[in-house]
């Protein structure tokens, strides 16, 4: 995504965010151009914007209100995030050899001497996919990964007659990886997936018990996961992409979950969502799922880490993915991810989008 | 007998009567049940079925070196699971490396680096290994893929498993997670698998010598200064294939595997290796005395858990299910038991929990120090939380103490 | 100038390895691997280093089986063969990583009689499937994850050993599956020696007796009803010295001789003094034992690994009668 136009499909289907460290002319062309940036209203939208001489608080929040907009900015790093109120906010990452925001996808602007990052939130669209009971699509730029899920439920399994339990549904989860044919690290997600789905399955409902829900996820783009990898990078979004396909396809669920993956580095700062060549860096890597109701559904640790850096870790985790994490202390970093929308509301809001568009004739009789 | 009272505080029609033995085929989840909560009046401690405490792990032992073609071998029995663990090591030549040249320069430069390093003060402190160093193993170790475990579950250790058929979802996913973890905890040190050759430096004594005794002039061991590393250049690797057999399967097969792989690893001896440059090939000498074992960066053990629910349909039938903190309130207040968490879960035990825990921890100097968590897995359920797991890592560092007796006797 | 000694030459090097990526399995380098090659100055491999056997032609390797340590199994057993005195004397003192010689060590599982799936014809009799894998790990050369023809044979012969002792019509409509598991094989030829032209795997004889063994007592451990436990035995005609006439010994060492002329194996039912399986190989016809023995060659070898078989029985009936008091034990 290193042109100006991200690839986001219809303004519907958008449930994403975009960051942008940006000169006062390219916030303008921003704007001005719905073209190039689509910006919804309601919809999440940060700036962030390199720091210039002499520049404060005041002055960033106003520069960026004689645009339109209000905001609240930070100065984190070398730059000022923007935060929209009422959007989602991440946090950003910055390298200053690289000048950049790790989670930020840059784009150039004719002014060299900032540069612009734009960031893109995971994008998901249901039902994609025609022939399968239910499907979505998901990208998270933040990895670069972007899946393509299908489930199919409920399927009759004649060739598993041994296997299916009389009582509830047979879960079966396939991963298949984009370039290759699928190994033992694809073998091992699957049996991570197909236990943490198994969970929130309603299996034991009516029309489910001896039949199967197979969930199919395709790993569209992205980098490839190396031999002996833990697959820790991809589970966020593998488990993203089969709750909404399930989801698609209606099958009875006890509840949603949302994921999300943390990095803790040498120095021992928590980042969130690492990117693949990032992760590789960290002194420990987690993927934590959260259900609706906050148990902790999965929790995938690996590295050198003591327990107390779990609990924080845990702690970030639920504040990106519920938000109920109070950050007391004026901690910037850390009330980075508390503040914006916590990824349970990306589910939800993915579903509502999905709704509007399919029962707009129902919607409007109410 | 614990059992008999167990079974007669379920609801048994009073004309049956059956033996224990017959009763846990049968009602497997009230016979476990009856066993971890007895009646209040019977008195009775709650035991698993298997006689054990909820947090007891089964007799372990372990035997290393019984195996001939092998450069290291261990066998470990858990209970009744048992895993035979051989490590053979064969050699990888840098011409059969593809990307070998192309990668060699900068490699090299931070050898040098780390040679120069390395005089200065001896990298044994595990926890001193700089981060090039990190580098260079996971470049060599990963990209040159110098690790190979494979574990089979083909060898009739539990039906089910069909002796000849590809294998199994469960082995693949084993094999991944010992390779997983070997990369991750990075137990293997590349620089003991590496195979150098130190091209001697052309003065007239040298070549005298050189002709004297042929096998000595390669010395990997020169005692010259930091110039004579600088022609140093790796002429080969050693590859590990780690195969581990699961002869027997009766529960928890990952934490056998990796115990049988980690003895198996400390008892791995490397023949001294050089290129010879006469034939050009790298030989191997095959004296004992000579031989290296593998300096390994701690030592991680793995301890498994699976949970027990009182009952396992409460999340089908539940309308609602509470929420995390309702759930942790309530439970609190019911005074009864609702869950266990069983160490070392036995095959009768694992078929009744879908919820799985698997922790790696190892301490620090060699026991002394802190416990680090170097993989902490959950799934398949929702009832554990920060509080368990908190419990779990020190019920797994008493596991490791245990662990380290067994391993450093075999 | 030392002569290199390479035994391992490097045009059969790791065949294994070259073989398209196995996509359920982990794989190792690309470009493949080699085995070690270990260089040793000839003087060092005289025969005086030779690997010699110790025992009487007629004396046996001490077995070591034990039935039940498989409990998901219906019955199981594990077998161990005595180390040969080189390799006891190479295990207490080690000097050299190269093993003298090695002493067989397998597991064996019998699960059934169960139920044969849908897809297999009815049958009136039980259906019985044998299974041999070696270990990776287990012979001087890594052996691949996918079974090779001869571990297949071996299966093959294990199965026309055993079939005939099973009371087979007992069971209809079941399968017996026998899955054998070998960590530790024998060799074929002493390791120093060259591949030979007239070389067979003579390791595989001991194999499969060992085999037989095992799984006889794991069938028993199985509590299949048979006609009689059927014991495994081998005998070789060996040459130890050139020219020198060859010798008639039971339980033969490859490692441990020269060269083996003829070698054979039986599967044996003493009580009813029945051959099960033979499987003899190598020529017979010229060998001449001894003038006053006036029996043919392949006469002597059958005898002798008979003669085998009978020892190996009488451990099998101490194994099985141990597993029987377990059940009893365990009933009662």
């Amino acid at each position: 995504m290193r042109t100006g136009q991200p690839r986001l499909g219809s303004q519907n289907r958008i449930a994403a965010y975009f960051a942008a460290v940006v000169s006062d002319e390219s916030v303008r062309e921003c704007f001005a151009g719905p073209a190039a940036f689509p910006i919804l209203p309601n919809k999440r939208v940060y700036f962030a914007r390199n720091r210039g001489d002499g520049e404060d608080k005041e002055e960033v929040e106003a520069k960026v209100q004689a645009l339109g907009v209000t905001a609240t900015s930070k100065y984190m790093g070398e730059q000022w995030l923007v935060h929209v109120p009422g959007t989602h906010t991440r946090s950003a990452t910055h390298h200053p050899q690289k000048n950049c925001v790790s989670n930020f996808v840059t784009f150039t602007t004719r002014h060299q001497a900032t540069t612009t990052f734009i960031m893109v939130g995971p994008t998901a669209s249901l039902a994609p996919l025609y022939r399968a009971d239910g499907s979505s699509s998901y990208t998270c730029p933040a990895t670069g990964y972007e899946l393509l899920g299908a489930v199919n439920a409920p399927v009759e399994l004649p060739a598993r007659r041994d296997a299916l339990k009389p009582e509830e549904a047979t879960v079966e989860v396939f991963v298949k990886p984009g370039t290759t044919t699928a190994g033992v690290g694809e073998r091992y997600v699957e049996g991570i997936l197909r236990s943490v789905l198994a969970t929130v399955i309603l299996g034991r409902e009516k029309g489910l018990p001896r039949r199967g829900v197979v969930i199919t996820l395709a790993i569209v783009g992205g980098e490839d996961v190396e031999r002996g990898d833990s697959y820790l990078t991809l589970l966020p979004a593998l488990l993203h992409t089969s709750l909404l396909a399930l989801l698609s396809a209606t099958v009875p669920l006890s509840m949603t979950f949302s994921a999300t993956l943390l990095g803790v580095t040498k120095s021992g700062i928590i980042i969130p969502d690492p990117s693949a060549a990032d992760a590789k860096a960290m002194a420990s890597l987690h993927a934590l799922a959260f259900s609706s109701k906050g148990h902790l559904l999965l929790n995938e640790s690996q590295g050198r880490f003591e327990f107390d850096t779990w609990e924080a870790v845990r702690q970030k985790a639920l504040a990106i993915c519920q938000n109920t994490a109070v950050s007391a202390d004026g901690d910037v970093s850390m009330a980075e991810g508390a503040e914006g929308a916590p990824l349970h509301d990306f589910v939800r809001e993915t579903v509502e989008d999905q709704v509007h568009r399919d029962y707009p004739w129902k919607i409007d009789a109410v | 007998m614990a059992s008999a009272t167990g079974a007669a505080s379920h609801p048994v029609p009073p004309s049956l009567s059956l033996p224990p033995s017959q009763f846990a085929r049968l009602q497997p989840h009230a016979y476990l049940l009856a066993h971890l909560s007895p009646p209040a009046a019977s008195n009775q401690p709650s035991i698993r079925a298997n006689g054990r405490a909820s947090s007891q792990f089964r007799v372990t032992s372990a035997n290393a070196g019984s195996l001939t073609h092998t450069n290291g071998s261990a066998v470990v029995r858990m209970g009744d699971t048992t895993s035979v663990c051989g490590v053979r090591a064969e050699i990888l030549r840098t011409e059969d490396i593809a990307s070998w040249s192309v990668s060699r320069t900068s490699n090299e430069a931070s050898n040098k680096r780390r040679r120069l390093a390395e005089l200065n003060e001896k990298p044994n402190e595990e926890d001193e290994d700089t981060a090039a160093d990190d580098e260079e193993d996971r470049a060599h170790i990963e990209d040159l893929n110098l690790l190979v475990p494979n574990l089979s579950l083909s060898t009739g250790c539990a039906p089910g498993f069909t002796p000849g058929a590809p294998p199994s979802a469960l082995a693949q996913s084993l094999s991944h997670q010992l390779l997983s973890l070997l990369h991750s905890t990075r137990l293997v040190r590349a620089d003991d698998l590496r195979i150098w050759y130190q091209p001697p430096s052309l003065g007239p004594e040298e070549l005298e010598r050189h002709n004297d005794d042929e096998q000595m002039d390669v010395d990997p061991n020169p005692s010259g200064g930091v110039e004579d590393h600088k022609n140093r250049e790796i002429k080969g690797f050693w590859v590990l294939y780690i195969d581990v057999m699961i002869i027997s399967l009766a529960g928890n097969p990952f934490d056998a595997a990796w115990a049988s792989v980690l003895a198996a690893l400390r008892d791995t001896k490397l023949p001294r290796s050089w290129w010879d440059v006469d034939s050009e090939m790298i030989l191997c000498s095959d004296n004992v005395s000579e031989a290296s074992k593998l300096s390994l960066r701690g030592l991680p053990v793995a301890s498994s858990f699976c949970v027990f629910e009182a009952d396992a349909a409460a999340g089908w039938r539940a309308v609602v299910i509470p929420d995390a903190e309702e759930q942790k309130a309530r439970s609190q207040k019911k005074g009864s038991q609702q869950r266990w968490i069983l160490a070392d879960p036995d095959g009768y035990e694992e078929n009744l929990g879908q919820e799985r825990i698997c922790l790696v921890v190892d301490k620090e100097k060699g026991g002394k120090g802190k416990t680090v968590v170097l993989k902490m897995e959950k799934h398949g359920g929702w009832t554990v939380d920060t509080d368990d797991l908190r419990q779990l890592v020190d019920i797994s560092a008493r596991r490791w103490d245990e662990m380290k007796r067994i391993l450093d006797q075999c | 100038m030392s002569i290199l000694n390479v035994f391992n030459s490097p045009t059969t090097f790791a065949l294994a390895t070259c073989v398209m990526a196995d996509r359920r399995r982990i794989n190792g380098p690309p470009g493949g691997t080699r085995p070690a090659i270990y260089a040793t100055s000839l003087p060092s491999i005289k025969d005086a280093d030779r690997a010699r056997r110790q025992r009487q032609p007629s004396e046996l390797r001490k077995i070591f089986l034990k039935t039940g340590l498989i409990p998901s199994a219906s019955g199981s057993s594990y077998l161990e063969f005595e180390p040969s005195a080189s390799l006891a004397a190479a295990r207490a003192n080690p000097k050299s990583l190269i093993p003298p010689s090695s002493a067989l060590k397998l597991a064996c599982t019998v699960h059934g009689p169960k139920p044969l799936p849908r897809s297999v014809a009815f049958s009136p009799n039980i259906v019985l499937t044998t299974h041999v894998k070696y270990a990776p790990f287990a012979a001087r050369k890594r052996k691949g994850h996918i079974r090779d023809a001869s571990e297949r044979d071996l299966g093959v012969h294990l199965e026309t050993a055993l079939r005939g002792a099973i009371i087979a019509e007992r069971w209809p409509k079941s399968g017996l599956d026998i899955t054998i598991t070998i960590i530790e094989a024998e060799d074929d030829r002493w390791w120093g020696d060259a591949p030979d032209s007239h070389d067979a795997s003579w390791g595989m004889m001991n194999v499969l007796a060992g085999c037989i063994n095992a799984a006889s007592a794991a069938i028993a451990d199985a509590h299949i009803d048979c006609l009689d436990l059927v014991s495994g035995g081998v005998a070789a005609l060996v040459t130890d010295n050139d020219g020198g006439a060859p010798q008639l010994m039971l339980d033969t060492d490859p490692a441990e001789h020269r060269s083996i002329v003829s070698a054979c194996v039986v599967g044996y039912m003493p009580a009813r003094d029945e051959i099960t399986a033979l499987w003899l190989k190598g020529g017979t016809s010229k060998a001449a034992l001894d003038e006053q023995d006036g029996r043919s060659g392949h006469e002597a070898l059958v005898d002798g690994a008979v003669d085998a078989a009978r020892g190996a029985h009488m451990v099998l009936g101490e194994a099985v009668k141990e597993s029987m008091e377990r059940a009893l034990g365990q009933t009662t």
